[in-house]
């Protein structure tokens, strides 16, 4: 059934995570992401759009009942597959393990889309975990969104990866903002260096310019939360990788608030 | 749901043996007996040119809506002509029934193999990716070459060239392109010899295609990258 809080704003946020490479930590961020944006006081849905293999709920240790692959077939109302692990925060699971749904074809992508709109409305900010490469559905997922942010890591076949799917989403889906979360850094300063690099040759070769979201640093917290199945967000919330998701979050506050004019109150950090 | 055909048949006044709802019955079956035949090339029993335009441009629309590609085999039997030549066009005309025969017994319920014209062939091949598709072909190819009939008392050994094409959801391609485009495949394998399968060889896999060689080495930090507009434009500040 339909949650019973009306919704604050009829258009919610918008926002896709993706990587190019896979193993850059880009449903981990995504999660405890949702986490932060959730302690800040907004309803957060994290679509889990790794299609083939789904990966959100089992980083979670959630117990799916019904999924994506359900609803469309089924046509059950789409609100029921959200699991809420928070009050404030629901996780809508793609058919994990049903391999067809990564080759989903234009009409499968229409009425997904059409799921996610009405899901998407009960919600202060959606967060799409899309699956690794640059294939048709990660495509498909950062063309329905407000924000493309790129996650990757200082490793070199990050950065191309990442790139490559940045001159995808520009070239072929006329994409012109993408903003870069870099995970794993030694310190602040190497996630600056590896975005202006990004910066560099996107602005040469593809006339972009590139935002910097921000980095995350490696932390032993994020592995462990991983292993128990927890947000390192929660379970460690003093680690390095906490404090630094939970400033990017504000981020996302920030551009909520801005929309709204201002007059939404959006948790206590916000502002 | 009630067949509308059948309603047709039953007599308004439930009159059993009604002259005129037997002439309704009459006329439906040759028309649809007729339907069949302006469908079916009369020679070899297959759908013919009319239906091929058809159920292709229904393939391809099914493509277009469920994103599975629809495949096409256009092929041509090779030195048609020397068998005409040889043994005459009754014998030829038995050859082409006795091929359509082999096509029939080497493809699925779902394909639809038609006569294009002449010794040529087409079959869609509904929902059917390229790799698929080329060994579809390949399979009739040697079907073909192993398979030696008799003509006159003479055995002879006919075989065929093939041309393999896919049409997916991201291209744009009317019905006659699609074909056009299949076509040049069949003339390849005829310039290249005959008997053989040719299609669009799939790019060898890179590690990430859509990355130039020159972006791959400003990428790795190699080259100094930008040479031309070196400084960066102004850089968007941070989240911004």
């Amino acid at each position: 059934m339909a949650v019973e809080i009306a919704p604050k704003s009829p258009k919610p946020l918008m926002a896709c995570l993706s990587s190019g490479k896979g193993g850059v930590g880009k449903t981990s961020l995504t999660v405890n992401l949702a986490f932060a944006l959730a302690q800040k006081g907004l309803r957060v849905l994290v679509v889990d759009g790794d299609l083939g293999l789904a990966n959100v709920d089992v980083l979670l240790g959630l117990q799916v009942k019904t999924n994506i692959r359900n609803i469309m077939d089924l046509e059950a109302d789409p609100m029921e597959a959200v699991v809420y692990v928070e009050p404030g925060l629901g996780i809508l699971p793609a058919g994990s393990g049903v391999p067809d749904m990564a080759n989903l074809g234009p009409e499968d992508h229409r009425q997904l889309g059409e799921i996610l709109r009405s899901i998407a409305g009960n919600f202060d900010i959606v967060l799409v975990d899309t699956a690794a490469g640059i294939g048709a559905s990660v495509l498909w997922f950062n063309t329905l969104v407000d924000y493309n942010i790129l996650v990757l890591t200082p490793d070199p076949t990050a950065m191309t990866d990442a790139y490559a799917l940045i001159k995808v989403l520009s070239r072929d889906y006329h994409r012109k903002r993408f903003h870069l979360l870099v995970n794993q850094v030694k310190n602040d300063q190497e996630g600056r260096q590896v975005y202006d690099h990004l910066a560099k040759v996107a602005s040469h070769f593809l006339n972009l310019n590139l935002v910097y979201l921000g980095a995350v640093p490696r932390d032993e917290a994020v592995s462990k939360g991983v292993r128990s199945q927890a947000p390192f967000i929660k379970v460690s919330p003093q680690s390095k990788a906490a404090q630094a998701v939970s400033r990017h979050a504000e981020f996302f506050l920030n551009r909520i608030a801005q929309r709204s004019g201002g007059q939404k109150k959006v948790g206590e950090a916000g502002g | 749901m009630q067949d509308p055909s059948r309603s047709l048949t039953l007599c308004p006044l439930g009159a059993e043996d009604c002259p005129l709802c037997a002439e309704v019955r009459r006329l439906q079956e040759e028309f649809g007996h007729l339907q069949e035949l302006v469908n079916t090339d009369p020679l070899t029993g297959l759908f013919n040119r009319r239906h091929l335009m058809n159920a292709l441009d229904q393939e391809m629309e099914r493509t277009r809506r469920t994103g599975l590609p629809t495949g096409l085999i256009m092929l041509d039997l090779d030195y048609f002509k020397r068998v005409n030549d040889t043994y005459g066009h009754p014998a030829g005309d038995e050859a082409l029934k006795w091929t359509t025969g082999l096509w029939r017994d080497n493809l699925r319920r779902i394909d639809i193999p038609c006569r294009y014209g002449g010794e040529e062939f087409s079959i869609i091949l509904p929902g059917t990716r390229l790799s698929v598709a080329v060994k579809v072909a390949k399979r009739l190819q040697i079907v073909l070459q192993n398979s030696p009939l008799l003509l006159l008392g003479q055995q002879v050994t006919l075989t065929a060239s093939f041309g393999v094409d896919t049409f997916t959801s991201i291209e744009e391609l009317s019905v006659r392109a699609f074909i056009k485009r299949t076509d040049h495949y069949l003339l390849e394998a005829k310039v290249k010899g005959r008997n053989q399968v040719c299609y669009q060889k799939p790019e060898p896999a890179k590690q990430t295609p859509e990355v130039t060689v020159d972006e791959r080495a400003a990428l790795s930090g190699m080259s100094a990258a930008p040479e031309k507009g070196a400084t960066c434009k102004k850089r968007t500040s941070v989240r911004d």
